[in-house]
């Protein structure tokens, strides 16, 4: 028997070389489609998209604030946190997409991957908007939270054994610990990205799928239980084993729908013209649909074993939301969050047309809005002495969750549409990039 | 459609020949054989991919590309169209579906009606799962039977086994073969053509039956 030497690369060298490396990126800089006015925005180019939106958040926000003072503090606050959920989803989407991309060295996405890393930067931005609705909660012991209430904490016997985890103190805490891990991740990852377009340095590729593998259990694990935390906890008699995977599949969809509308926004501008095109759409609209049957995988399930078990302190959360005025939300997460989409989605057509895309992509931010809405709205008169539990639509107090949603995404676009003119529109260092700027789908 | 009824009816033939004769062929040998068609050989990946697309170009529907791998985009090369099986595919989930759904529902809310755990009689919460399951299953026998039925198989002979060089079809060889039953086929323009795009060692099939 010869033994025969199989020369394999020692772990610290790379296996392309210096030489083909740069020969790739000159090549890819020599590309017709990667002229300096295809993949950058002029200054103030999306300028009057960003004061519409500012415009908007502005006025959403004032209204929802003047109404929490005169009308329903509790109602206002959810109709912010309805928002506010709606946008973390969108970013912690992205964050996920970004950290998968990265640690599968995915090629297709490349040339969408900065604006994944855009919108997961924004989670920053979420963040400060979540201090309000902490500070609030712990200002005035528990506006939604009522676990915050010492008063009830005395009285009830559940939330006196549910006190070590849900108390001021340690939910403060862990309020921090979601911070800085999606910040750090976010930063990083959009960082080391905006600093390969200007020095190619190969080492930084490697940083982000090193800091993307730790980073994908990390965001699960605060994903999960923010969730826990923000929306599980509205109903403390309330628990759900699929509550954060339920919430991770609202983000990830609502993170597909985001970059599509960015992505046509930008094509509309005559920005990535032959760089982003229906094959591109075509995966968007691949994960876009994943996700709608993910979600609605995930809630049936839920819903399914707490309708079979019939246990009253589960079904106590489905049952109060098929009453009082809120049943009409359970049609809307049914048909139109599950139905609707998963057979528009499944047409190759609907997938590989930009228009078509496009306005699923905002089909799909809009139910996510109801999505946090049937998980956030009702808790705001329950928890408020039952006194009055339903909407309110007939005090024509429904412009209170309009201008919390409007308010919230308004500011979230705004900033967001200035931060994707500060950085070209696309990694133009990534060696991948041609394997993006070629992509077939042949099927 | 008359050539989706020649197809289906040439499908009947070969699996049932005491059933159906096949219909007779357009070309037969000196010796009274069924003409197969004509294969052409190439050796290279790009000269193949370019012959395929002067043969679509000269209008031929019924000829094949055999490659030893797979070759991105020959699809569109040859000018096959997309596939009808998400259609029925689609149709089959449907009515996959509507059995489950019926089947759960005619059962235990119309024809024995029977309180299963205190639940109501017709609660479509609990026909969702095997309604689901049934759609998955149909569709799933629809994908794999209805790609073998358009895809013309199982088979247990096909004629090009008779040519001894076929073979090197999945090693190192691209092989173009065009169909005797082709409308446009012809023994001797289609030579001419196969010739001129570059096939080598050209040679007609005969089909033993």
């Amino acid at each position: 028997m010869t033994q025969i030497a199989a020369n394999h690369p020692a772990p610290a060298e790379t296996a392309m070389q210096d030489a083909e490396w740069e020969a790739r990126l000159s090549k890819i800089a020599s590309d017709k489609r990667m002229t300096p006015d295809n993949i950058t925005l002029e200054p103030g180019a999306l300028s009057g998209l960003m004061k519409i939106f500012a415009g908007l958040g502005a006025l959403g926000l004032l209204v929802t604030i003047i109404g929490g003072f005169t009308i329903n503090p509790h109602h206002a606050l959810a109709a912010y946190e309805v928002g506010v959920f709606t946008a973390l989803a969108m970013t912690l989407g992205a964050l996920f997409f970004v950290m998968v991309f990265h640690s599968l060295n995915a090629g297709w996405s490349i040339t969408l991957r900065r604006q994944f890393e855009n919108v997961a930067w924004m989670v920053r931005w979420v963040w400060v908007m979540m201090i309000p609705i902490v500070a609030i909660e712990l200002i005035s012991k528990g506006v939604l939270f009522d676990w915050l209430d010492p008063h009830k904490v005395k009285e009830s016997h559940l939330l006196g054994l549910k006190a070590p985890y849900l108390n001021a103190g340690f939910f403060s805490f862990r309020f921090l610990l979601y911070g800085v891990v999606w910040i750090f991740l976010s930063s990083k990852l959009l960082g080391w990205s905006i600093k390969s377009d200007e020095t190619g340095d190969r080492a930084l590729g490697r940083k982000a799928r090193f800091w993307s593998g730790f980073g994908i259990p990390c965001f699960a694990l605060t994903t999960a239980f923010a969730s826990f935390d923000f929306l599980m906890s509205l109903d403390y008699r309330f628990f759900s084993t699929m509550w954060g995977v339920m919430y991770f599949a609202a983000a990830a969809l609502a993170s597909t729908a985001v970059v599509t509308l960015i992505a046509s926004r930008l094509l509309s501008k005559g920005k990535l013209v032959g760089l982003v095109h229906e094959e591109h759409f075509h995966d968007l609209g691949k994960l876009m649909f994943t996700f709608t049957v993910f979600w609605g995988y995930i809630g049936f399930s839920q819903y399914f074993l707490i309708w079979y078990s019939n246990i009253p302190e589960e079904t106590a959360w489905y049952g109060f939301r098929q009453q009082n005025g809120w049943q009409w939300l359970f049609v809307v997460m049914t048909i139109g969050h599950f139905c609707v989409p998963f057979l528009l989605l499944i047409w190759r057509k609907v997938k590989r047309t930009p228009v078509l895309l496009t306005a699923m992509g905002v089909y799909v931010i809009v139910i996510t809005i109801f999505d946090m809405a049937w998980i956030i709205r009702p808790m705001a008169y329950l928890n408020a002495g039952a006194e009055k539990i339903d909407p309110g639509y007939a005090s024509g107090e429904v412009f209170l969750d309009i201008a919390g949603v409007v308010g919230v995404l308004g500011i979230f676009g705004a900033i967001l549409v200035w931060k994707i003119g500060r950085s070209n529109l696309l990694p133009i260092k990534d060696p991948m990039l041609h394997e993006a700027m070629s992509h077939k789908n042949y099927v | 459609m008359s050539a989706m009824i020649n197809n289906l009816l040439s499908a009947v033939a070969d699996y049932f020949p005491m059933v159906l004769r096949k219909p007779a062929p357009r070309f037969v040998t000196e010796r009274g054989n069924r003409v197969y068609g004509l294969v052409a050989e190439f050796t290279e990946t790009p000269k193949v991919f370019h012959a395929a697309e002067h043969v679509r170009d000269a209008g031929y529907s019924k000829w094949d590309v055999h490659t030893p791998f797979p070759i991105h985009d020959i699809e569109s090369a040859m000018g096959i169209k997309t596939t009808k099986l998400p259609l029925m595919a689609g149709g089959a989930a449907l009515t996959g579906v509507t059995v489950g759904a019926l089947l759960q529902w005619g059962t235990t809310a119309i024809l024995f009606p029977q309180v299963v755990q205190g639940k109501p009689m017709d609660a479509w919460q609990a026909f969702l799962p095997v309604t689901f399951e049934l759609g998955i299953l149909f569709t799933a026998f629809m994908c794999i039977f209805g790609m073998l039925a358009l895809n013309g198989l199982p088979r247990f002979h096909h004629p090009l086994f008779s040519h001894a060089r076929f073979c090197h079809a999945s090693d190192d060889t691209f092989v173009i073969a065009i169909e005797a039953e082709d409308p446009n086929f012809d023994p001797v323009k289609t030579r001419e053509l196969l010739e001129k795009i570059g096939g080598t060692h050209i040679t007609l099939i005969e089909d033993e039956d």
